[in-house]
């Protein structure tokens, strides 16, 4: 019965996955800005490792920060619309066609997510690694590297799920959700290391930013990538785990209560 | 006779906020008025009301989305808002403009995921899978994507994708909204045609009189959260109004005529359209006065069309409804 | 006989003053209605530009790679750019929707209405964000860089000639929809990297890059010489601020118009995605 249940799960992740690649092209047509965005980075990495001087900055190489950078950019761009998704659910009704499944519905949107998001990570990430090569050339690649980032990920994944759906389920409450998101998703990019590696923040700051969740979706993921390192990568599967333990308690709780008013009122 | 779905004085109420600031009171409205009903299991009933009635609330009771404020009701046996996981495996439904399709896949995926959602053994799938594919003459779009699909096709998709798991009852709510002519005869027929041969219980809700007639046997009618009527459609019809249409065409011109209870709705050259109040006067009273008036070259006698006498139902002023401040 | 022509032109510029004036109005209004979404979604969106902002006066303030600007002159940039972003995008709020709006046969609706087609569809609504980029930059401004009253003269104008350039760029990427049917994504990567390159300093680039920022995506036009206008208090460079804006809407226009001929109206069905 309950490996019955997962597998239903997982036939949704399956679904959404290939719901996604049934219109790559249009899918395609968005890696354009991931483009951009890298030209503009070779150009303020380039310039900022000449003008300091350094050969490396925070323990990366310029090629190195480079392909962080991409990976960096991969999660944050391949993230679905998790909170609009389930705001929009809430806020039409549309919550009901789920409920008269045998379903739960946090488990639903996380197939859901997770097809969807490799999908596009595995498309962001390719040519994004493609440009990259060509603005820098190749750095040196492990199997060690490549085995932490798959490691890595889905928790990391999993963690910026459970995080947008609680932002979702304020739609019960709030009047307007899109606040919260917007801030949510800035502070993400920014305290996670989108941008700049957690090392060049101020020192100290980082030790907090590393413990944060933010850095454990984006900063740790990347980082084990480029320069994987086993002491980091215990201490980072640590906090994932930490922070997916603490989401869950707290979706659970969150969706109870929401759920207790559906039944009540209807949504 | 065993039923379906047995509803006994259900009741809901929202607790609806008002005005603003300091005024703000928080004010019961009653959207479900102690309803009682019972369905035989294979029958079809249209559920039938104006926006805002009750209908959809009713629904979301016996589908176990909501929780009623009073009363008690059973599906299949269930008691829906307690037992709603047993429940969701017995029970289909379809929402007109709600989609249960992935957009971007064919139909075939979206049945292949419900077949894992609803764990039903892989054989039994296939053998149902295929015979609906059959059925709902699905074979030329099965592998085209739902974006790709005409309103009709993707609607007898829909409904069809609802059938997968064996559901004894079927609840659909504005199943043919928006859909042309043909489409909507064809997923009228199909409804119908499953209801008799398969014994699976429909519960319809519509605006569509069409709708009603063609796959309803039994019409239950709500306005303002309470039941007005539920009778069978052809009764509904012939009895409810207490109102015949009769067209008569004459070969002259007829000497004027009145009659208490008959009312002229439209009349042109030795032609006349009259609706008669049978409460008021015999029909064969007012025959009698047409012959005298002049010759008569054709008579027909019609019940008035389904349509108004809903709408005649509708129009009833609220009674005995109230909302009280909590 | 002249005189007349000028006259008429002159009430149909005004005419078009209140329309726009009226419409403001209405569009705050009906945001109003829903004001605590309205007021969240503006202080989230300034909220987000501070962080953002904050975040690269650090970046510029401990890695020197500005060349020749400070970190007064990029918060410069940003107030500009975030000021003439948020302006357009209040004021036009149908600017980002075009291609959905043309996509699905939405235009039917503005075309019969007795005014100007393009003006009268952009000034259809109104986004929250943007009202909240508007009230940053001005604040980032007066706050950060304390001008002087000929200065802040001067932004506002080049702040409102930055806003006519983006109206002008989303007409131009919206109006993709009419030949390349649905375009939206590509119209909003476009967008995006317009918006991405106006907000990094333009002494980064150069070369072939350069010339693209003066032309494929105009970002010099808010990202460059804007910033030293203000900083020279140059005549020269506001002049080819303005030129630039005013090329920009008069081609987005152009292809606007040109690609109304192509329009069908839409029977597409609503469906969720």
């Amino acid at each position: 019965m309950f490996n019955s249940s997962w597998t239903k799960y997982l036939w949704i992740a399956w679904t959404s996955a290939k719901s996604n690649t049934a219109y790559l092209g249009e899918v395609g047509s968005r890696v354009i800005f991931l483009g951009v965005i890298l030209y503009i980075f070779l150009r303020l990495w380039q310039v900022t490792y000449s003008e300091t001087g350094a050969s490396e900055l925070g323990g990366l190489s310029l090629a190195q920060m480079l392909w962080y950078l991409a990976v960096t950019e991969s999660i944050i761009l391949s993230g679905p619309r998790v909170s609009q998704t389930v705001d929009q659910d809430v806020r039409t009704g549309q919550l009901a066609v789920h409920l008269i499944k045998p379903l739960s519905y946090p488990l639903y949107c996380l197939g859901n997510c997770l097809g969807e998001r490799s999908v596009r990570f595995v498309l962001n990430l390719s040519v994004g690694l493609l440009m990259v090569t060509c603005f820098v050339g190749p750095i040196h690649i492990t199997l060690q590297s490549v085995l932490f980032l798959l490691l890595a990920l889905p928790l990391a994944f999993i963690l910026d799920f459970l995080a947008n759906f609680l932002i979702g389920l304020g739609a019960f409450w709030l009047e307007d959700t899109t606040g919260l998101m917007l801030i949510y998703s800035r502070i993400t990019m920014v305290l996670g290391g989108m941008l700049i590696p957690i090392e060049l923040f101020p020192d100290y700051m980082q030790p907090y930013l590393k413990a944060l969740p933010f850095a454990s979706i984006v900063y740790g993921p990347a980082r084990m990538f480029v320069a994987p390192d086993p002491a980091q990568m215990t201490g980072l599967l640590a906090n994932q785990l930490m922070g997916i333990l603490v989401f869950s308690i707290f979706v659970y709780a969150v969706y109870r209560v929401a759920a207790g008013r559906i039944f009540a009122n209807g949504g | 006779m065993k039923h379906a779905v047995e509803l006994e004085e259900l009741r809901k109420t929202f607790v609806v906020k008002t005005g603003k600031g300091l005024k703000r009171e928080n004010k019961e409205v009653v959207a479900v008025d102690s309803i009682s009903l019972k369905v035989e299991e294979g029958q079809s009933v249209a559920f039938v009301g104006p926006n805002g009635a009750g209908k959809s609330t009713t629904i979301k009771m016996l589908t176990g989305i909501l929780t009623p404020s009073a009363g008690s009701a059973r599906v299949l046996g269930y008691v829906p808002w307690k037992e709603r996981s047993k429940l969701t495996r017995s029970i289909g439904a379809v929402f007109g403009q709600r989609s249960q399709l992935w957009y971007h896949l064919p139909p075939r995926d979206t049945f292949e995921l419900l077949g894992r959602i609803y764990n039903i053994d892989r054989k039994r799938f296939a053998e149902r899978r295929d015979q609906l594919i059959e059925r709902f003459a699905m074979n030329e779009y099965l592998d085209t994507q739902v974006r790709k699909l005409s309103l009709g096709q993707r609607m007898r998709a829909e409904v069809a994708a609802s059938l997968l798991h064996f559901p004894r009852v079927l609840f659909l709510d504005e199943p043919t909204i928006g859909l042309d002519v043909i489409a909507r005869q064809e997923l009228r027929d199909l409804i119908r045609e499953w209801n008799q041969e398969e014994g699976l219980t429909v519960f319809l809700t519509s605006h569509d009189a069409g709708d009603i007639e063609s796959v309803a046997k039994r019409v239950i009618i709500i306005n303002h959260g309470q039941l007005v009527l539920d009778d069978s459609v052809s009764k509904v019809k012939r009895h409810y109004l207490g109102s015949k249409l009769l067209s008569v065409k004459f070969r002259a011109e007829p000497t004027p005529f009145s009659i208490d209870g008959v009312e002229l709705v439209k009349s042109s050259y030795h032609a006349m359209k009259l609706e008669v109040d049978t409460d008021k006067v015999e029909i064969d009273t007012v025959i009698k006065e047409i012959l005298k008036a002049a010759p008569v070259a054709d008579i027909t006698i019609e019940n008035p069309p389904l349509e108004s006498v809903i709408a005649h139902i509708y129009s009833q002023p609220k009674e005995s409804v109230q909302s009280s401040d909590v | 006989m002249e005189a007349e022509k000028e006259e008429r032109l002159w009430f149909k510029f005004t005419g078009y003053l209140t329309l726009a004036l009226s419409y403001i109005k209405f569009n705050l209004k009906s945001q109003w209605e829903y004001r605590g979404a309205f007021l969240s979604q503006m202080v989230a969106m300034a909220a987000n530009n501070c962080v953002w902002v904050a975040f690269w006066a650090l970046f510029f303030t401990r890695f020197p790679v500005l060349r020749g600007w400070g970190v007064e002159d990029v918060i410069t940039l940003w107030a500009v750019a975030a000021t003439g972003f948020g302006l357009a995008h209040s004021v036009c709020g149908n600017a980002l929707a075009l291609p959905w709006i043309i996509a699905r046969g939405q235009l039917d609706v503005w075309m019969l209405y007795p005014r100007a087609l393009l003006s009268h569809v952009l000034l259809g609504s109104m986004s929250a964000t943007s009202c909240g980029d508007t009230v940053f930059g001005f604040f980032v401004y007066l706050a950060f860089v304390r001008p002087d009253l000929p200065h802040l003269l001067l932004f506002v104008v080049l702040s409102i000639s930055v806003a006519f350039l983006f109206v002008g760029f989303s007409i131009l990427t919206g109006s993709l929809t009419f030949f390349l049917g649905n375009a939206e994504g590509l119209a909003e990567q476009w967008r995006f990297s317009m918006i991405t390159f106006s907000t990094y300093p333009a002494t980064l680039f150069e070369g072939v890059v350069k010339i693209i920022l003066y032309t494929l995506i105009p970002a010099a036009f808010v990202s460059y010489l804007p910033i030293v206008a203000l900083k020279e208090m140059s005549m020269y460079y506001t002049a080819l601020t303005l030129a630039g804006s005013f090329a920009v809407l008069a081609i987005g226009s152009a292809v606007f118009y040109l690609g109304l001929r192509r329009y069908e109206s839409g029977n597409l069905l609503e469906m969720r995605g």
